[in-house]
């Protein structure tokens, strides 16, 4: 069913950006996908970068890396292609925007443009409320004392995630995908998984346990 | 802080995969829960692991360029003015901030009830409770899941005490017979979803003022 919204929304080339360039207004470099995953101190070091002096080079390094990704989560969160790309756009922009509400003694960049993007998928959905109240960590004015190495900090956050993915199973991991990232129901999953609605939710409890165990409290 | 909202409910929380009734209420305990803050942070976390592992879908030819365009359109952007943190509950003005509330109505003695305008998602309805010392509420059990952040004053029922700011996550398989703490006035948020299912006296009469 997603390959299907993926195909009308490229076929109906919506984005104004792709008229723009059919009608030669803007130079065409294909865009790109970039493959390969930059480290956590990397892709921070571009969020900075945007915030201290503005640096094109940098968001497009970011454009590259985030709105595809971007793009992919929204359409697995079932949005058709056009509107996944739209908001993929706007999450950018908003990155441009907030650069320098960015710190990463609080969050790895991933998190943080994660949590940009589910803010735009949730008002998107007119639900500005609860966007502004998760933006209520990074408005507060305490500053902590930086510690001796924050790149340290940053990489070894990530790799506690990744860490912690690794511990659970197979059949966790699933779940934890359509749950969280899939924004299934339970009652979704547990049709596609063909198991009984008990056991799936037992399964997302033990899951969302276990990452928590792991993960402890990541501030 | 003594009781939080479960791992799942946070995680879905963090995902943005919450109704806004039930979001309302767990934003409600995260605002006044560090270590919740920290839960959602880590939850985040996985998130953001889940967006750099994900199959990227390429975007649009010029969707880059036209996002290069957009900037120049943008303000030169200055430092922003760190807006206040604002609490979700304002306990000063007993108010909840961005949702309109409706009348306190009295629904039987010693308790009222007050609806909170969300747009009802999946079933799932927003209302404050507000009742006396001491008062027993009556029994119930749930249809679905019900989701409570105290605000003011504590409640005690067979999961312990629960006092402003504790999270009660309960579902269907929790029968509740709670009473109101001694010494001061309690008020809740609830978000329920399907009904509770009252017994006794109090419980049929109430019942048609909680359906609303």
């Amino acid at each position: 069913m997603q390959a299907v919204n993926w195909q009308n929304g490229l076929e109906q080339g919506a984005h104004p950006a792709g008229l723009l360039l059919k009608a030669g207004k803007l130079h065409d470099r294909p865009a790109q996908t970039d493959l390969r995953v930059k480290s956590p101190a990397e892709l921070a070091r571009l969020i900075e970068a945007v915030a201290a002096r503005q640096d094109r080079d940098a968001f497009v390094a970011l454009f590259d890396h985030f709105a595809p990704r971007i793009k992919a989560f929204l359409m697995r969160s079932n949005l058709p292609a056009a509107a996944a790309e739209e908001l993929a756009q706007e999450a950018l922009l908003t990155v441009w925007r907030k650069a320098s509400q960015f710190d990463r003694q609080r969050a790895g960049a991933s998190s943080w443009i994660f949590a940009i993007a589910r803010n735009l998928r949730i008002d998107s959905a007119r639900r500005e409320m609860r966007a502004k109240v998760l933006d209520l960590e990074a408005n507060e004015d305490s500053e902590p004392p930086a510690p001796p190495d924050a790149e340290l900090l940053a990489s070894e956050r990530e790799q506690r995630v990744r860490a912690a993915l690794d511990h659970l199973t197979d059949e966790q991991r699933r779940v934890v995908r359509l749950s969280f990232f899939d924004g299934k129901a339970h009652g979704d999953i547990a049709t596609e998984l063909e198991l009984p609605l008990g056991t799936v939710k037992s399964r997302i409890r033990l899951a969302m346990n276990r990452l928590r165990d792991v993960l402890g409290d990541l501030t | 802080m003594r009781h939080h909202p479960k791992n799942e409910t946070l995680a879905a929380f963090a995902a943005g995969q919450l109704d806004e009734g039930r979001a309302l209420v767990v934003a409600t305990h995260v605002s006044l829960c560090a270590e919740c803050r920290g839960a959602v942070a880590a939850f985040e976390a996985v998130g953001g692991e889940m967006l750099n592992s994900v199959e990227p879908v390429a975007m649009s030819d010029g969707a880059r360029e036209h996002a290069l365009a957009l900037l120049d359109r943008e303000p030169s952007p200055v430092a922003p003015a760190k807006p206040a943190p604002r609490p979700v509950w304002q306990a000063e003005q007993e108010t909840l901030l961005g949702y309109d509330l409706g009348p306190w109505r009295w629904v039987s003695p010693g308790l009222h009830y007050r609806a909170v305008k969300t747009p009802e998602v999946g079933g799932t309805r927003v209302f404050m409770l507000k009742a006396v010392p001491g008062l027993k509420i009556p029994a119930h059990a749930h249809t679905g899941t019900e989701l409570t952040c105290v605000l003011k004053g504590a409640f005690i029922h067979e999961g312990g005490r629960y006092a402003a700011g504790d999270c009660d996550d309960a579902d269907q398989d929790d029968v509740h017979n709670p009473m109101i703490d001694e010494g001061e006035v309690c008020i809740c948020l609830v978000a329920m979803q399907g009904n509770i299912e009252l017994t006794g006296f109090f419980g049929r009469m109430i019942q048609p003022f909680i359906r609303i």
